[in-house]
């Protein structure tokens, strides 16, 4: 990996550059809230807090993609694989979220590779930047392994005063660059620890505590698997599969049919679907394999805290707390849940 | 361009009518000379317009046919407009998916298929496998069961399995009129009439949900191992690839993972049965 400085025109002039060229997406502001969208100019990029809404797996896991088109011929069907992918710079993205990119990354591409996903990921430019004061009270990405973004990324920025210090860890990122700024120095470097240190205090300081050992995660999920935290939490659960939409490792999907008016056209699509929602394992005899709403908080817990952090070796939440905010009821945070299991567990 | 959830042309070359609800199709690939599949495995049928569905292969692996069976249920979108498919119709398929089962690990052993319902279909395959080699195995002992008589599958192949020597083939209905001069019980009711050498016996189970936990202790008390048992389960999927998360149970997908699972190794997974 590549460290340079950059002064902070220089990271302006890049965005420019490359809005002459390509779509360039970054974190704007959107009422209350801030969206990751399509911008035009530099101004409109949200550095810091308010998080947005929902986490930027849209630009790989579309809220809903034509995979297939079809049509009548010749008594059968043609069909077609489609694969909308576009080159796009994705500016702004927070080590959350890099995290979160990271672990689908894995997932796709294992065993049968996703193309669908893959090829919009290949094609897109990851920038980077840090996140230097907590962004909400409910962020937890200290506790839950997301604020260090190691090499999960293109480029990425960390404000270090009058300068960026910027990581370059691929060519994309190297050519965002354009060659601005000059190689890290010695002193950079220190001032980049110190920077991180004040981060790293700030953030202890502030965020929600982790009771539990984070490698036990696991552990401490298969030990409790049988707990009255998952009744009492998902009496309380509307099933509305917000925490669902919002989480930046959650990519389960489902697939429909549309048909088009003249009936010789359609398309296959594929969706965001949530294990929160009541039809999520339910087949079309009417058997529902995860019918309680407690059934599905612990599966989604489990699959961030336990299955998935078990497979891959990392939570699969990576504290960003966006779960916590859409939650209707204050009860989907997996820290907490973690929390309340270690305070009572019985073993 | 090919991607993953691309379907590949097929033709419906026949479909019989075996129930009232279910039809048996043979489905014709046109750009592969087989399926290639293993018993137990399944496919993704694409009714173009509808939907997609998984459906258990129900013929036995054929390396060098275009052709396969599915017995299809019409009980959702996409199989109530499989149903309404003729002769020459147009449909895709993914596949084959899922692990199947080893059939290696069944050869010199008897084997006692335990069917309920429409889970005959994949265990056909299996059954048929056997029979084109049937000197690999040993004793083979068929357990069906059905709610009612009119809802029995495959009748005539059943009664020409029921024929073989070294194949003991037991029936039951849950509800049966006058006419029915077999079983009337739940398909556990069959099991005292069979003699087992528990050691050398592999058990293979497929039905509804429900029928696994009776089956399954039953078995357990006529002495046969855990990790002589075998099942192979349903669940809601889209992908058929181990992505989508509908068929997840616990850290386990039944598309990829399964859907053939050993009873010894499901034990450890709650939310399996």
């Amino acid at each position: 990996m590549k460290q340079y400085v950059v002064e902070k025109p220089g990271i302006r002039k890049s965005v420019e550059e490359e809005l002459k060229r390509k779509k360039v997406c970054a974190p704007v502001k959107q009422e209350n809230s801030a969206n990751f969208s399509a911008i035009h100019s530099f101004e409109e990029i949200v550095w810091g807090p308010p998080q947005t809404v929902i986490p930027p797996k849209k630009y790989f896991l579309p809220t809903s993609e034509n995979i297939l088109s079809f049509r009548k011929r010749d008594g059968g069907f043609e069909v077609e694989a489609l694969n909308a992918a576009e080159e796009i710079v994705l500016f702004g993205v927070h080590p959350c979220d890099l995290n979160a990119i990271y672990l689908t990354d894995r997932i796709f591409a294992e065993k049968n590779q996703d193309e669908n996903y893959l090829a919009k990921r290949e094609k897109a430019v990851l920038i980077g930047v840090d996140c230097l004061t907590p962004c909400s009270p409910e962020a937890v990405c200290l506790r839950m392994d997301g604020l260090n973004p190691g090499d999960r990324f293109d480029l990425f920025l960390t404000d270090i005063g009058d300068v960026y210090f910027v990581e370059a860890a691929s060519r994309k990122g190297e050519e965002f660059l354009r060659g601005e700024g000059r190689p890290a120095s010695e002193i950079d470097h220190r001032k980049l620890s110190s920077v991180r240190k004040q981060r790293d205090e700030l953030f202890d300081q502030e965020e929600k505590k982790l009771l539990p050992d984070y490698n036990d995660l696991p552990g401490l999920m298969k030990r409790n698997y049988v707990h009255a935290v998952w009744e009492e939490h998902g009496e309380k659960c509307y099933g509305c599969g917000s925490c669902n939409m919002v989480c930046p490792t959650c990519y389960c999907f489902d697939v429909e049919d549309y048909m088009r008016v003249d009936l010789e056209n359609g398309f296959r699509k594929r969706f965001w679907d949530g294990c929160m929602l009541e039809d999520f394992a339910k087949v079309a005899s009417g058997e529902n394999f995860r019918e309680e709403r407690f059934d599905r908080l612990r599966h989604r817990t489990n699959r961030k805290l336990n299955y998935l952090f078990d497979k891959w070796g990392q939570s699969f939440c990576t504290g960003c707390g966006r779960c916590i905010k859409a939650c209707l009821t204050h009860i989907v945070s997996p820290l907490e849940i973690a929390n309340e299991i270690f305070q009572r567990q019985s073993v | 361009m090919k991607t993953l959830f691309t379907p590949e042309p097929a033709k419906i070359r026949k479909a019989v009518p075996q129930t009232e609800f279910e039809t048996l199709f043979e489905m014709e690939l046109s750009e592969r000379s087989t399926l290639g599949h293993k018993p137990g495995q399944f496919v993704e049928v694409s009714v173009f317009g509808v939907g997609e569905a998984p459906i258990s292969v129900s013929s036995a692996p054929a390396p060098s046919m275009p052709t396969f069976e599915l017995c299809v249920r019409k009980v959702g979108n996409v199989t109530n407009a499989l149903l309404s498919m003729k002769k020459g119709d147009h449909v895709g398929i993914r596949g084959p998916f899922g692990n199947g089962f080893d059939v290696n690990l069944f050869k010199g052993k008897d084997i006692i298929f335990v069917a309920g319902g429409i889970g005959l279909v994949p265990l056909r395959s299996f059954i048929r496998e056997v029979l084109n080699h049937r000197e690999d195995y040993n004793r083979v002992f068929i357990l069906y069961g059905c709610k009612r008589p009119k809802d029995i599958l495959f009748e005539d192949e059943l009664m020409s399995w029921g024929s073989l020597e070294g194949i003991d083939l037991q029936t039951t209905v849950d509800i049966a009129g006058d006419d029915w001069k077999g079983n009337v019980g739940v398909i556990t009711t069959l099991m005292p009439r069979l003699s087992l050498d528990p050691p050398k016996t592999e058990a293979v189970i497929v039905g509804p949900p429900v029928m696994y936990r009776f089956v399954i202790s039953e078995l357990k008390k006529r002495l046969v191992s855990e990790k002589n048992i075998w099942v192979s389960l349903e669940r809601k999927m889209k992908c058929g690839v181990g992505k989508c998360g509908h068929c997840q149970m616990n850290g386990v997908y039944v598309c990829s993972d399964g859907p053939v699972f050993n009873y010894a190794a499901l034990k450890e997974i709650p939310e399996a049965i």
